[in-house]
């Protein structure tokens, strides 16, 4: 057993190597000043910078970028709010409906995307919203997950301490904000975090219900990086690196409220 | 219930409610109508009653495409759960460095899907890393996605480099909530490291095990980005997994009603999978 140990450290190492190489292939491709050499393995001078400049000034890259930016933060920012609304609700409060948005969220939980999709796309070009923000937005603007994970959270919050708020002559909706959110707050980061992720890798639909330019997000500007430039493996490359920073920079910031939202039910508490 | 806490939860929920209804209830309902139909965007809906439906049993692109999907689907969870389980074993254990290590081995779960496929559009290219590592190990380049030998596994190797650090997170998560005192009991007993990996750990994740293996075979039957960027289904259908299928005769094709019936078919396959599974654990609990 005592042998077995530096054995296990060499294979680990060499396991977590192998897992880092395409990325330090994706570095080196993205500062390739040409497409030479495609192996991505030694540097060929260190055009990074320059590439993503000419990116940045080409064509309309920061105009996706920019709608990446806003879609994935207002769906996200509606989802936190509507989930957190209807998940309290559902674990603090009676009211007439109660069992209706139980149901619904388990049937939103248990239904695959590929079914609604078609039917709201359908909708969505009956009442005009095809190619246009709120189309893009709307489809996403609460999640089943986001409701359960609230409503699981804010089982933890004592009854009393309601209760007490409520005697004091505070509001329903000033216990809510004012009590209930600070509370949730963890939750609510999370449900942020995992929705914000889901939007700016969302490629299915904007590719379907955007097909006007000016609508496109990154996931759509890297589908087709060929289209626009030919196809020019060391900007695709610096484009989709661009496109992986913010997940990461967030995702460094707010690692464990995403682990927290990934090993749910998964861990027995 | 008071009238005023009735009230605030109605209206607290309200938008939720509406969500729901308009962007998953109906549109599921929808779904079902539509998959007895004939529709392409003009026009009205036309019943064909179960037409749809017999001609996806009579499709030869339908089966090769459903064994596609469970191809894919079998040989993306498979591995990436046996590979994802040895690591996390000698990773749970407390440690700056291996803390460090599952930090790394992380990344490319975190990274976007498409941004981490266009990577790979590079990688598996003529003189890409593909073709480099092929021929350092004398096996010479290969045309990884246009040839229908290689190509479905191109996709797996991809996939199972992209998910499997999600699975090391879950089983460390997994094995950090198990009770360390029947690990010191099975030393005591001294119980051999693989013995207690077999009869101790792996009974013990059980309920990870199934959460896992949800996830895993749910999320790579419904995987769409990475055959729709790499091989857009070919070379000759050989990666046209059932949700790139649907794809293409709803959005190609504009055949609305048999799209639909392959989401329904999808859907019905991924509830007997999950129901099953709950079941299984719920039975072997009490």
């Amino acid at each position: 057993m005592r042998i077995g140990r530096p054995l296990t450290a060499v294979a680990l190492i060499g396991f977590v190597a192998l897992m880092l190489l395409p990325l330090y292939s994706m570095i080196v491709l993205a500062s390739a000043p040409d497409d030479g050499d495609l192996s991505g393995l030694g540097f060929h001078g260190f055009a990074l910078f320059d590439n993503i400049g000419q990116i940045m000034t080409d064509g309309r890259f920061p105009r996706y970028l920019m709608n990446s930016v806003l879609i994935a933060s207002a769906v996200s920012v509606l989802d936190v709010a509507i989930s957190a609304a209807a998940g309290y609700a559902l674990a603090r409060l009676r009211f007439p409906g109660r069992a209706a948005l139980l149901n619904l969220v388990v049937i939103a939980l248990s239904l695959t995307p590929a079914v609604v999709m078609i039917p709201v796309f359908v909708m969505l070009s009956e009442i005009g919203w095809l190619n246009s923000y709120q189309g893009l937005i709307a489809p996403f603007a609460a999640s089943a997950l986001g409701v359960f994970l609230v409503r699981q959270f804010a089982l933890g919050i004592p009854v009393q301490m309601l209760h007490a708020a409520r005697v004091d002559g505070a509001s329903e909706l000033r216990i809510f904000l004012r009590i209930a959110v600070p509370l949730l707050r963890p939750a609510l980061l999370t449900v942020l975090l995992l929705q914000f992720l889901a939007q700016w890798d969302n490629l299915i639909w904007p590719l379907i219900a955007a097909s006007e330019q000016e609508l496109w997000t990154l996931p759509l500007a890297l589908s087709s990086f060929e289209g626009e430039h030919g196809i020019v493996y060391h900007l695709q490359t610096a484009a989709a690196l661009i496109s992986i920073l913010p997940p990461l920079v967030l995702f460094s910031f707010l690692q464990r409220y995403y682990v927290s939202g990934l090993t749910l039910g998964g861990v027995k508490r | 219930m008071s009238t005023v806490e009735a009230r605030a939860g109605a209206g607290l929920a309200a938008p939720a409610i509406v969500y729901f209804v308009l962007f998953w209830a109906l549109p599921a309902l929808a779904a079902l109508y539509l998959s007895f139909t004939s529709y392409d965007l003009s026009g009205t809906p036309q019943w064909v009653g179960l037409d749809n439906y017999r001609q996806m049993v009579t499709s030869d692109e339908f089966w090769s495409s459903a064994w596609v999907t469970l191809l894919y689907t079998v040989f993306a969870v498979g591995p990436t759960i046996v590979i994802a389980l040895v690591v996390a074993v000698p990773l749970a254990k407390p440690g700056r460095f291996r803390a460090w290590l599952r930090g790394l081995i992380f990344i490319p779960a975190v990274m976007p899907l498409v941004g981490a496929t266009v990577l790979w559009q590079v990688i598996y290219s003529t003189g890409g890393l593909a073709d480099t590592i092929a021929q350092a190990a004398g096996v010479g380049a290969r045309p990884w996605l246009t040839d229908s030998d290689y190509a479905i596994w191109a996709l797996l190797v991809m996939v199972i480099w992209k998910y499997v650090g999600l699975y090391v997170i879950i089983f460390v998560a997994g094995l950090q909530a198990l009770p360390a005192n029947v690990f010191e009991a099975a030393a005591i007993d001294g119980a051999r490291t693989l013995r207690t990996f077999f009869l101790v750990t792996v009974p013990l994740l059980r309920r990870t095990f199934t959460f896992v293996i949800v996830v895993a075979v749910t999320g790579a039957m419904q995987s769409f980005v990475p055959a729709y960027l790499l091989t857009k289904g070919g070379p000759v259908n050989a990666t046209q997994v059932l949700p790139l299928y649907l794809y293409n005769n709803a959005f190609s094709y504009s055949r609305f009603g048999y799209a639909s019936a392959i989401a329904i078919v999808l859907l019905v396959v991924l509830l007997i999978f999950a129901f099953t599974q709950f079941t299984l654990v719920r039975s072997d609990e009490e």
